[in-house]
């Protein structure tokens, strides 16, 4: 079955591109057919964190149908088993995507034949980047232990929970009302809160349903940069703040160490979990992809130990 | 946003109904650090009159639930309403002998991977109670150092286990000419070490070899 995991987070300069190239290579070396796919359309850069050159085939050439299928765009990394979509040659910006083209890319993408799909996506809150972050039912977060971060989990998540109950809401049997509520209120805030009172009060029988509707999305988060002297539990401690307090679940996949040689091979363009397989964030990132996988090794392929 | 809704004071704390002091104790520690107003965690998530119901509920679980009485009236409350059953009103008493720092104690990976948290919050109590033990003869100093890594008052060990204050600070000052008698004696520091969940038995044999080598150095 395919698992797809989208990788966000509100805050740039977080690591979510390293990130997604370093899960996708260890879970491609245990011998799982993964695909990485570089969503953060107009300033991607996903290829040089793969160790490798802007690719010439992309997501533009599933876009102007010079391609059949999304999977004809996916190419070969050094990484057997990893492969890539590039967004480097779109010439649209996220904001400017059509309505089209992105239903079309979202339907694309649940439809690759891969084990393990990721998704980088870009900075922001934006409602392109939200969309591509509901592709699945399930979605990583990645932050840094710094309260600017924090605040971006936090806002991250309500910009989930507005879009979703925006998507609902649209719907013809809901009140206008409650429509002229939610396009009244901006994401930003306590909106997702403001919204379910709004419907209670016209709707008081739908308002499980919208609860249930957050509840089903489950985020897991990834705490990066992680220096000595912070606070361990800082994670945990989140976890256990978001599941009591907002409606999803929550699951807390653990810290990567920072290192200075991780910058080093991104100036070198060299993959890092490739290159320096046995330092602290290596096999810190290494215990995340385990508990991604749940320790599942493909069965046709003999066990690969890394 | 979803607040404390429904759960109970055992809930909200995230303690087994059946936790003793020292759990109840670091509970609370806990959720006053995620709750507190200069927490990294919260300090965005919540309005300063959020926060402050939070935090007064937070207390009231803690105040009740570390008072013997006030517990088994909130516990009877509990089972009154079939929010929890009554096997563990008849076991009143809290767990006691269940030495969380007992080297060697067997546990699955699982439970280790849920405990996380608290294993790696109590990674230095849990070093200093290791060093303790380790050790042939145990001083009065040692267990002070241990009681306070732990976060207990002097004061709560006596209405803990009834025994004075004096003779709580005799043990930890190693006033030799102050201590009770060797039965009495074996039998407080049985006690004190059961508040801080520490193995009794090696406490007192510690204890005592620890005056020994002090009469006999003199």
């Amino acid at each position: 079955m395919t698992e797809i995991y989208p990788i966000g987070g509100g805050k740039g300069g977080v690591g979510k591109s390293f990130i997604a190239a370093s899960l996708g290579a260890l879970i491609a070396k245990w011998g799982h057919n993964v695909v990485v796919i570089d969503l953060d359309l107009g300033a991607s850069n996903l290829h040089t964190l793969l160790g490798m050159k802007s690719p010439k085939l992309g997501l533009n050439h599933y876009i102007d149908k010079t391609v059949r299928g999304l999977e004809s765009t996916a190419v070969p990394t050094m990484i057997p088993n990893l492969f890539f979509i590039s967004s480097m040659h779109c010439s649209m910006e996220i904001a400017n995507l059509l309505h089209a083209h992105k239903l079309k890319i979202i339907s694309a993408i649940q439809k690759l034949p891969f084990d393990y799909i990721l998704l980088d996506l870009g900075t922001g809150t934006n409602f392109n980047t939200l969309d591509f972050f509901l592709t699945s039912k399930e979605g990583i977060l990645v932050g840094t232990p710094e309260p600017t971060s924090i605040e971006n989990f936090f806002r991250f998540i309500n910009a989930v929970y507005f879009r979703i109950l925006k998507q609902t809401l649209k719907r013809s049997e809901f009140h206008s009302a409650v429509k002229d509520a939610v396009t009244e209120i901006s994401g930003a805030t306590a909106g997702t809160h403001d919204i379910l009172k709004i419907v209670s009060k016209y709707h008081p029988d739908k308002v499980t349903d919208l609860k249930n509707k957050l509840s089903e999305f489950k985020f897991k988060l990834i705490l990066n940069q992680f220096r000595k002297n912070m606070d361990s539990t800082l994670g945990n401690k989140i976890e256990t703040v978001c599941n009591r307090h907002f409606h999803s679940n929550f699951q807390f996949l653990g810290t990567i160490r920072y290192d200075g040689q991780i910058h080093d091979a991104v100036f070198s363009k060299t993959l890092y979990v490739h290159k320096y397989p046995h330092t602290q964030s290596s096999s810190d990132l290494k215990k995340i992809a385990e508990k991604i996988t749940g320790n599942r090794r493909p069965t046709s392929l003999p066990k690969e130990i890394s | 946003m979803k607040y404390f809704d429904g759960l109970n004071y055992y809930e909200i704390l995230k303690i087994p109904e059946n936790s003793s002091f020292l759990e109840i104790k670091q509970a609370y520690r806990d959720a006053v650090s995620i709750y507190s107003e200069d927490s990294l965690v919260t300090y965005s998530l919540f309005s300063t009159d959020e926060r402050e119901k939070i935090l007064k509920i937070i207390e009231a679980a803690f105040l009740t639930l570390i008072d013997g009485n006030q517990r088994a009236a909130y516990n009877r409350i509990l089972v009154d309403s079939g929010q929890s059953d009554t096997t563990f009103i008849s076991g009143q008493s809290q767990k006691k002998s269940d030495p969380v720092f007992h080297p060697g104690k067997a546990a699955n990976d699982d439970q280790l991977a849920a405990d996380a948290t608290k294993n790696i919050q109590a990674d230095e109590e849990k070093q200093l109670s290791d060093e303790i033990l380790s050790k042939s003869s145990v001083s009065g100093k040692d267990l002070k150092k241990l009681r306070e890594a732990l976060g207990v008052e002097i004061h709560e060990i006596h209405s803990l286990t009834r025994i004075s204050v004096s003779v709580l600070n005799a043990i930890e000052e190693n006033r030799l000419e102050s201590l009770p008698p060797d039965t009495y004696l074996r039998n407080f520091l049985k006690l004190y070490a059961e508040v801080l969940q520490i193995d009794p038995l090696k406490i007192v044999d510690g204890y005592f070899k620890h005056i020994y080598r002090v009469q006999n150095t003199d």
